[in-house]
């Protein structure tokens, strides 16, 4: 690292207040308050990813434990609220705790490098993403300690079950725990949306041009204006539903005058947007694997991203697809059963485009390609059930049965799983400098598959022959055992290879014992693999200016007018900004702040049970979150300067 | 190479599963894949069309996949650094797979069109064509049952306004008529779910919902054997008559709940399909079908005993009675019968006493003045003595003021009771209603199906009557006298219960 650094002199008005009311933690912070201080986009991949790596674990437990009290008719290894919560917790912890940052994890990290940026475009509005992230999951799990336990209202959690009137335990606070941590979520996901757009649409290098950015940041961006559309809804619909729970309004109680459907309503405008939110960044993943290791650039890239921004506008349209047995009425679902099918199209565009980039390549069978290759095939079986439900009289008998349950387990496990498991073997040699384990990739990708699908293809038949989801058990009688039995056997092989796989990503980070990955392990195409592994702190020492598509591919094999140049070293260096605890302190404000509002002191006086707030914890929140944006508004710039040399990327 | 399992084992699993789900059509209780009614025979039609263009879509695909990956693997190290040509794609082919897909999706657009109509419209009966095409005849749909389906935490409530008559988780209907069902509910969504008749439609609280099915006499005759051979069926033993309790015992004879399960032919399960609270696994119901002439029994017994025009009055000694009246009378000999369990409902406020009540049936023409007891000769008592303790329970033990039985009770939080005898089953269709599982549930709810109403619902709590059933817990430290005691005290409770039980399932 022959690198020397001098401090950045910023203009004198600057200095000062930085000086005067809160030094940023500067170059050679090390150790713990460097990770909560970094304002670096890959640590902030890092950490989102390892954060939902747990939550993976997390929230795979629960899954085991469902499975093992559904093992036979009749069983109580958990009672049925027990069972209720487990399903609950496990379906919110997976979507938004796990799969939404796996996500995230892999657009910090990989997109500025794939565009050529120094960094994500508001480095600390980023931090401060990660951190409600946390305060997120924090605030979830923090449930199960409190009155009521977890929340058993579904991940939907469809009104009125969420009505204090319908609460099975005396002040259930479970449901609010669920309100407050979404919300948090979401506004990690809304800040970390708008800094991918700003970063995609203005930091690109230069000669990076809209239709030469790799799938994986179209993706990203696609995503991105998803979650920033939808968020909203849910946001609403959160909070009615606090209101509804803390004020006694009636936005969703039917006996005063309130309507169940706007819950679903509102709910869905999110939650199918959602549903491509989760899918289509493992999309883009496996659009940028298939090529690598077919040898061949994408088939059809105009049409794969075309196709990613038509799947992602209509799946505002497609919402009520989840109610088609409401009772919407014979236009509406008719409607929405034909936009259903519709959006088959552009998704099947993408299969024939992935087969059809292999055909004619060199095909090899690394861990990042198998995984890509379950991804296919995995996702059409989702596919092709899920175009069975747009058909609305199939619907009728699927609805909420475990051929459901089958379908979109086909989708976030086939699909997003699989697809994120393949960028992790795919890009953590690139993150870590180390190449992992092949042998253990391939028993890894051996147990999921195998696990993955004994747990889930038994789950059609099941759901066809009549079990219910969500139920915690079910009587004799009805054949379920053995499917069910057979189902459980696969669940704990699928855990065990996650398992292994979570293993191996978190060992390759300390592991000096694998070998070095070099610049290129995969003979990849896209511009971050022109860079050496593990990527240097300031990313590009000199901006590339881009000249094809896939850039490492054309240096290495294309003629030479489509080589990448770099612009001149200049006295100016690398400049780097200093880390900064201003987003710490304003999640921990928010996290108190929501924490707060979540705690109230219970009176059971004579006319019944009286609700009282304390103010104090929240309003405290509330000023750290202010104090923390002001000292964000003030601390200055600051920052040092890098100079690479010449033979340094 | 793992890539060849990859393709080729899904395939194979999704065969085998679907084949031996779609032709050997095993009778499992609530099977979506043995449809038994117009509705469901159209939803797995369309079905099973959609099953074939995904095995034909998944077997084109995916043998294309592994065509590629077959042909262009990487043999060895050299190949590995070979660049193949570098083409970005074929505008050609493309369109053609986009168009080839549209077509697909038109072909199932169009059945599944059809069938939104199908299910959320019943034929109208001046439509010959419809009618025709559905094989059904004018006075199926003409004289269509219409049922109120109200969803209730964990159980169901029916309604046949036509006939002023209400029951509770078993919904008799005739196999012949159209059944209009209008659903709603009164606390969060459930979801009204007949697999082998007609799908589901949520049973949403503030908005009225509505489903029709009709069964198929045929269907339902035609059965196949252990042996996969093919028969059928008399009417008689496919569907035996509910009104004078056939039904019941067919189901229980021929329905162990073990792997010997044999289907009685008119019994449909079915199940709360929407997430409503704690319970929501045990809120089934049934289906049971009749013919013409047992449904028309059926619903004449149920007015008869929902009327109140038809209530016992009191006897009156000012009036002559026929033969075979009944009367309510005092009885003084019931309080010696109940106190032989009188240790368990508080000692102090007993339920029976000397004005106690009981029914008396007259043995001959009475005339006016001779009172009903059993040393006059003229009257004998109705009913049994436990029958008549029974219902002092079910009246002094707040039980009415939930479940309304006959002209007994006000109330309609829980179940209706009415007929209560007939039933095949109990607690919303969790188990077969016989006298062992009653005097369970009711000594302790909770244990078998936790977190239901009965045990936990509002104002039920410990000095609720009702949990005054449960056997005390008979402790290795309790000393022996202790243990005596309560042996005692369980034998009674014991006798309480079976009296209580004795009363409902005399309710037939």
């Amino acid at each position: 690292m022959a690198t020397e650094s001098v401090k950045y002199v910023a203009p004198e008005t600057e200095t000062k207040l930085q000086n005067q009311v809160f030094p940023r933690p500067g170059q050679h912070t090390t150790g713990i308050i460097d990770w909560l201080t970094t304002i670096d986009h890959k640590k902030i991949g890092f950490m989102y990813g390892l954060t939902a790596l747990f939550f993976l674990l997390v929230g795979g437990l629960e899954a085991l434990l469902i499975r093992s009290q559904l093992w036979n008719h009749n069983l109580d290894i958990l009672n049925n609220r027990e069972y209720n919560q487990m399903f609950t917790m496990h379906g919110t912890t997976m979507v938004f705790l796990v799969i939404m940052p796996l996500s995230a994890a892999f657009f910090n990290f990989v997109m500025p490098l794939q565009i050529g940026a120094r960094d994500v475009a508001f480095p600390r509005m980023n931090t401060l993403s990660l951190w409600c992230f946390i305060a997120g999951g924090i605030t979830l799990n923090l449930s199960w300690f409190f009155t009521g336990g977890s929340p058993a209202i579904g991940w939907f959690g469809y009104a009125p079950l969420t009505d204090n009137r319908f609460a099975e335990v005396m002040n259930d606070m479970g449901p609010d725990f669920w309100v407050f941590s979404l919300q948090i979520l979401g506004v990690a996901s809304l800040l970390a949306s708008f800094n991918f757009i700003t970063t995609i649409i203005n930091m690109r290098a230069p000669g990076m041009t809209m239709m030469r950015l790799p799938v994986f940041t179209w993706m990203t961006l696609v995503v991105s204006f998803l979650i920033i559309l939808a968020f909203p809804a849910i946001t609403i619909a959160l909070a009615e539903l606090m209101f509804d729970r803390t004020y006694g309004t009636n936005f969703y109680d039917f006996q005063e005058g309130g309507k169940p459907h706007l819950w679903q309503h509102l709910f869905w405008i999110f939650g199918h947007p959602e549903v491509y939110i989760l899918i289509l960044p493992a999309m883009g993943i496996v659009s940028e694997v298939i090529p690598a290791f077919s040898r061949k650039p994408l088939f059809g890239y105009g049409l794969i991203v075309f196709s990613g921004v038509i799947i992602g506008f209509m799946g505002f349209a497609v919402w009520s697809h989840h109610m088609f047995t409401t009772g919407m009425g014979i236009v509406a679902t008719s409607a929405f059963a034909i936009l259903t099918m519709l959006i088959a199209i552009p998704t099947g565009v993408k299969i024939f485009n992935w087969i059809g980039t292999m055909w004619g390549g060199r095909i090899r069978f690394e861990t990042p390609m198998l995984f890509a290759l379950g991804f296919i095939t995995m996702f059409m079986i989702g596919g092709f059930t899920g175009i069975m439900h747009s058909s609305v009289p199939i619907d009728a008998q699927h609805q909420d049965s475990y051929f459901v349950v089958a379908h979109f387990h086909y989708v976030l496990i086939g699909g997003a799983l699989f697809g994120l498991f393949s960028g992790f073997y795919f890009w953590l040699p690139k993150m870590t400098g180390r190449l992992m384990n092949e042998k253990i990739g391939k028993v890894v990708f051996t147990l999921m598959f195998i696990g993955f699908n004994v747990t889930f293809f038994p789950m059609h038949y099941l759901g066809m022959i009549g079990q219910p989801r969500r139920t915690h058990t079910y009587n004799l009688g009805h054949g379920f055992e053995a499917w069910n039995q057979i189902a459980t056997v696969g669940a704990f092989v699928l855990g065990i290879g996650i398992a292994i796989g979570v293993y191996q990503f978190v060992s390759s980070f300390f592991d000096k014992k694998l070998k070095p990955a070099g610049k290129n392990p995969w003979d990849a195409r896209t511009l971050e693999w022109t860079l050496s592994s593990p990527v240097k702190e300031y990313n590009f020492a000199r901006m590339p200016i881009i000249k094809s598509r896939d850039q490492a591919w054309e240096n290495n094999y294309g003629p030479k007018e489509k080589h990448s140049e770099k612009e001149p070293l200049d006295d100016h260096g690398v400049h780097m900004p200093d880390r900064s605890w201003c987003p710490l302190v304003t999640g921990a404000g928010l996290l108190t702040l929501i924490l707060g509002m979540l705690f109230h002191a219970t009176k059971d006086l004579e006319t019944g049970v009286v609700l009282e707030r304390d103010y104090m914890i929240p309003i405290i929140g509330g000023i750290v979150f202010i104090i923390g944006i002001i000292m964000w508004a003030m601390e200055g710039p600051g920052g040092y300067h890098l100079f690479p040399k010449e033979d340094e990327e | 190479m793992i890539h060849k399992i990859l393709s080729r084992q899904s395939l194979l699993f999704s065969l085998a599963i679907i084949l031996s789900g779609g032709c050997s059509r095993i009778d499992h209780k609530q099977s979506a894949l043995d449809p038994k009614g117009i509705v469901a025979q159209n939803q797995y039609d369309i079905f099973m069309l959609s099953v074939w263009i995904t095995i034909f879509l998944f077997c084109a695909v995916g043998g294309c996949l592994l065509y590629v990956l077959w042909k262009y693997r990487v043999k060895n190290e050299e190949e590995a650094m070979e660049v193949p040509p570098q083409t970005h794609g074929n505008s050609k082919v493309e369109t053609l797979l986009i168009l080839a897909s549209t077509v697909i999706l038109v072909i199932l657009a169009i059945p599944t069109l059809q069938g939104v109509v199908l299910m959320n419209r019943v034929p109208d009966p001046n439509d010959e064509a419809t009618l025709k095409k559905l094989n059904l005849d004018r006075e199926q749909i003409e004289g269509a049952i219409t049922v109120n389906v109200t969803g209730k935490r964990f159980f169901w409530i029916f309604e046949y306004p036509q006939f002023g008559i209400v029951t509770a988780n078993e919904l008799v209907f005739p196999v012949t008529k159209a059944i209009r069902i209008n659903l709603k509910s009164e606390d969060v969504i459930h979801s009204f779910w007949i697999p082998k008749l007609a799908g589901k439609m949520d049973a949403m609280p503030g908005h009225e919902n509505f489903m029709w099915f009709i069964a198929d006499q045929e269907k339902i005759l035609s059965r196949t054997d252990r042996h996969g051979k093919p028969f059928k069926e008399n009417v008689a033993t496919a569907m035996p008559s509910v009104f004078n309790g056939k039904m019941r015992e067919a189901v229980f004879a021929k329905q162990d709940f073990n792997a010997t399960f044999e289907p009685v032919g008119g019994l449909f399960y079915g199940q709360c399909a929407e997430y409503c609270g704690n319970s929501h696994a045990y809120m089934s119901f049934r289906g049971l079908a009749q013919t013409d002439a047992d449904f028309a029994k059926w619903v004449e017994r149920m007015q008869n005993a929902q009327n109140p025009n038809l209530k016992t009055l009191q006897w009156d000694s000012t009036k002559e009675y026929e033969k075979g009246s009944v009367v309510i009378a005092k009885d003084e000999s019931l309080v010696d019968e109940y106190e032989k369990g009188s240790a368990v409902i508080d000692k102090e406020e007993s339920l029976v006493d000397e004005n106690s009540t009981r029914e008396f049936r007259a043995l001959s023409k009475v005339s006016k003045g001779d009172e009903p007891n059993f040393s006059s000769g003229s009257w004998k008592k109705l009913n049994s003595n436990d029958y008549e303790i029974g219902k002092a329970l079910f009246l002094g033990s707040q039980c009415g003021e939930c479940h309304a039985l006959n002209r007994t009770g006000i109330g309609s939080k829980g179940p209706n009771l009415t007929l209560f005898g007939l039933r095949t089953s109990l607690a919303a269709g969790w188990m077969r209603n016989d006298r062992t599982n009653l005097v369970e549930w009711l000594q302790d709810s909770n244990k078998v199906k936790f977190g239901n109403l009965m045990w936990n619902g509002e104002r039920v709590d410990d000095k609720h009557p009702l949990r005054s059933f449960k056997p005390l817990p008979i402790l290795e430290e309790d000393g022996d006298q202790l243990k005596e005691e309560k042996k005692e005290l369980n034998k009674e409770k014991s006798i309480r219960v079976n009296q209580l039980v004795t009363y409902l399932l005399d309710q037939r």
